[in-house]
């Protein structure tokens, strides 16, 4: 209830964490809208956030990747990733928190493995020509999808460490790259605000041009699959968040607000009913996504929020 | 040691002084109106534009005159009684009254701690805080070979995952009304654990709930620039979330007053001004009080019924007095006990009403005494015996009163040399007192002494007024004549600020009217009350 406020979170809650400017990282009681701990993220804005299987966060910044232990009241980070020459933009990790991915601006994507035995250590690196801006890591956890500033998205195969490229269009650089949980799809947004949806077939799978959609006026910053594959999300420097409907790609709601701004990050339930939405308003919001309404509004931060990570807990 | 003798200097650290260490604001809204760098800065360039005209005049100084920049050297020698000390910034004192602003901590009288000593320790810190963290480089690891990278990175099968119920969907279900939720907007003023920002303190006592509530203050850490509007309805949010069970009304029924450590409210001070920032006030022992109760307590009266109908609020007075066994007592409506009850009602309404009309006027002598001393300025109509009417600008301040003929276009021929400037200094002005309503219009006259301390620039004509004359004191008055709230807010104000200076003067005019009083107890004067 409102007035259990536990400063630490154990694996059995619900977390949302938030990211962005104001140099810190807040962890949110989802269903009150209290913020239960404030982490300090010096020195750099907050780029990605992503919450490991085993209750940690990553913060990507600037030449670091930061973690956070959830589970404790430490305000500072228990690890720090280091020796990065400019910013991390996107970090996601393995399905059993093995290892961590990473990519940056400095034109690679990075497998990051802290574990003590050099052996088993599977660091790995991949070069490409232009800054990347996302990294997805297909649910068999053997392909990383790296999507570059020139418009190129790479398919990187772990196991064989070739690749693949697609160009959905010339010269407009990839924002955001999703796959849904079932494997099937992927979507590609790029700052011309076009979505590219892919279908994935086959092993290794491979992906067929499926559709086109013109989701946004401006720069589009993030997509994401619904964990019930049934809706992607779309969120844009045009203010909204749209969400579409994967059967017939038709809009299903455009989620906008009076005094919402560019919408960088969002993050659905796990039962797809509701999606959380981080803006350069400083706000944190969620909404229903059947009602389209506002359910909650998440507000602490002194400046813009950039990033936002959710991990739900099935009943 | 250095000493200071440029009283000019002096005063205005000593007003600097004051309105920086007081921490209730007080000095400032005294000291308003009086900035004296302002004031000195144009006296030392009418000083100095004296002088320069004065040395132009003499002889021989046609030649400095040729080039501008050696007319600005010739300006810079020039310095006036007006002037601080030169270069003040560059003191290699380095501000050493600034010094002795710096307040020292609670307990004890201990002076602060160096910059260095802090910087070291703040070093130490963050050494501390970085020697906790795991670092991990990046190390470009030897490649690994097609074996190695088969075993590392298995391909998992893909299954879809099953609908699952989120838990989040159901705690949202759980708590659809909190009492937070009104305090949103206010939770982005949250201190705690801001980098780079500058946070402040405060504990406050939650005054307006009942005893057991008040104990404990809250401990509340808001970023400096909020506002203190902002820490009421932080305060709110915060102490929301961890009482829900206690509801509290809007952000704006509520205001925030100076307290002491044990949570006794300070009463005589008003509240904190709500659109002040935080980090101008240096207590942090604060009690957060209703607003209403500072102003008139409005509970309705209780509702009068006409005489003789109060049975409805009280059914058993229609039997009172009634007694099985005694017929005699039945149906006495009007017997003592109801016409008690009905006087007893009366007396409860009357008292809650004076009670609301003091409190009302004790709200509002407060704010006149706090503006009272600050000028203001009036148009009024100056009242003439033998001439017409003229309008004048009524200034009034804490040390003088201002007549100034508002010339028009119309009277220009007519009142040139007819209305004069006068200047009375506050400590000649005796009385204020308005002498009657007509219509919209009310008439009221101040009393001055003119063997007081005067600088009145009047001429003989206008000083034709009968006199009151006391011993050796005369007495003439100025009559205006104006709307009736303006009137009554000049009267207010001045009498007001007499009050407060209580000049000789006015004791003197008080005792002569006394006397007076007693002698013409039998007339009906217009002018005494």
């Amino acid at each position: 209830m409102a007035g259990d406020t536990t400063a630490s979170l154990g694996g059995s809650q619900v977390a949302l964490v938030t990211g962005g400017y104001d140099h810190t990282i807040k962890l949110w009681q989802a269903h009150s809208g209290v913020c239960l701990r404030t982490m300090q993220h010096p020195d750099s804005q907050v780029n990605s956030l992503e919450i490991s299987p085993t209750s940690m966060v990553a913060a990507a910044g600037f030449q670091h990747i930061r973690l956070y232990d959830l589970s404790s009241a430490n305000p500072d980070p228990v690890t720090t990733f280091e020796d990065i020459s400019k910013n991390v933009s996107r970090v996601g990790f393995q399905k059993n928190g093995t290892w961590m991915y990473t990519g940056g601006e400095d034109c690679t994507a990075r497998i990051w493995d802290p574990r003590a035995a050099p052996r088993t250590r599977c660091q790995k690196i991949f070069q490409v020509q232009a800054p990347v801006n996302a990294v997805m890591l297909h649910p068999d956890q053997s392909q990383i999808m790296v999507g570059d500033q020139s418009g190129i998205i790479h398919i990187w195969d772990l196991k064989t460490d070739q690749n693949e490229q697609l160009i959905p269009e010339a010269e407009a650089s990839i924002q955001d790259i999703a796959i849904d949980p079932a494997g099937k799809m992927m979507a590609a947004v790029n700052n011309k605000g076009n979505c590219y949806v892919w279908s994935l077939s086959g092993q290794p799978p491979h992906p067929v041009p499926k559709k086109h959609i013109t989701a946004h006026s401006k720069y589009a910053l993030r997509c994401k699959f619904s964990p019930d594959s049934t809706m992607l999300v779309t969120t844009s420097g045009d203010c909204s968040a749209k969400i579409w409907r994967t059967s017939d790609w038709a809009l299903l709601r455009e989620l906008r607000r009076d005094t919402q701004r560019w919408v960088w990050d969002a993050a659905f339930t796990l039962d797809s009913r509701f999606l959380f939405t981080g803006s350069s308003d400083s706000y944190a919001r969620l909404w229903n996504i059947e009602r389209g309404t506002l359910e909650r509004e998440y507000c602490g931060h002194q400046k813009a929020i950039t990033a936002l990570a959710f991990k739900d807990q099935p009943v | 040691m250095a000493t200071y003798d440029n009283k000019i200097w002096l005063l205005k650290n000593i007003r600097d002084a004051f309105i920086a260490t007081d921490d209730t604001g007080l000095c400032e809204i005294v000291m308003a109106g009086e900035d004296f760098s302002k004031i000195f800065q144009i006296k030392g360039l009418e000083e100095k534009k004296r002088i320069k005209e004065a040395r132009a005049l003499q002889p021989g100084t046609s030649k400095i005159r040729e080039g501008g920049d050696s007319c600005e050297d010739f300006e810079r020698e020039i310095i006036t009684q007006f002037e601080p000390y030169p270069d003040i910034d560059e003191s290699e004192d380095e501000d050493p009254l600034g010094s002795s602003y710096v307040r020292y901590e609670e307990f004890g009288g201990y002076r602060q701690r160096s910059n260095t000593s802090q910087w070291l320790d703040k070093k130490e810190q963050a050494l501390k805080k970085a020697a906790k963290i795991k670092v991990i480089k990046w190390e470009d690891s030897s490649p690994l070979s097609k074996e190695q990278c088969m075993e590392l990175f298995p391909t998992v099968e893909v299954k879809p995952p099953e609908k699952q119920k989120s838990l989040l969907a159901q705690q949202l279900e759980n708590c659809p009304d909190l009492p937070h939720r009104q305090y949103l907007e206010y939770g982005k003023f949250d201190g705690t654990a801001q980098l780079g920002l500058q946070t402040k303190c405060f504990k406050i006592f939650m005054t307006m709930l009942s005893e057991k509530h008040q104990n404990y203050p809250l401990v509340v850490c808001v970023i400096a620039s909020a506002k203190i509007k902002d820490l009421i309805g932080f305060t709110c949010y915060k102490y929301s979330i961890e009482h829900p069970e206690i509801s509290l009304g809007s952000v704006h029924e509520y205001g925030l007053c100076i307290a002491e450590d044990d949570g006794e409210v300070d009463w005589a001070f008003p509240c904190l001004d709500a659109n002040e920032p935080c980090s101008k006030f240096g207590f942090t022992c604060l009690g957060l009080i209703e607003l209403k109760n500072k102003k008139s307590f409005n509970s309705p009266p209780i509702p009068m019924p006409d005489d003789g109908h109060v049975f409805h609020l009280f059914p058993k007075m229609t039997d009172s007095g009634q007694s099985h066994n005694n017929p005699s007592r039945h149906n006495t409506g009007g017997s003592q006990t109801s016409e008690a009850v009905i006087s007893a009602l009366r007396a409860v309404n009357e008292e809650k009403k004076s009670s609301e009309d003091a409190n009302l006027e004790k709200i509002q002598c407060h704010i006149m005494a706090t503006e009272a001393p600050q000028y203001k300025s009036y148009k009024v109509q100056l009242l003439r015996k033998v001439r017409t009417n003229t309008s004048v600008q009524l200034g009034i301040s804490l040390d003088r009163i201002e007549i100034e003929p508002l010339v028009t276009h119309k009277h220009v021929f007519w009142s040139n040399s007819r209305s004069k400037y006068f200047l009375h200094s506050i400590e000649s002005v005796a009385w204020c007192q308005i002498l009657e309503t007509r219509g919209y219009r009310t008439t009221f006259r101040i009393v001055y002494s003119p063997s007081q301390k005067n600088n009145s620039v009047s001429d003989k004509n206008a000083s034709e007024h009968a006199g009151y004359s006391h011993l050796h004191t005369t007495y003439k008055y100025h009559d205006f004549e104006s709307d009736h709230e303006t009137a009554k807010e000049i009267v207010e104000k001045v009498n007001t600020i007499l009050d407060l200076l209580n000049s000789s003067c006015r004791r003197e005019y008080k005792i002569s009217k006394e006397k007076k009083s007693q002698t013409r107890r039998s007339f009906h004067t217009k002018h005494l009350s």
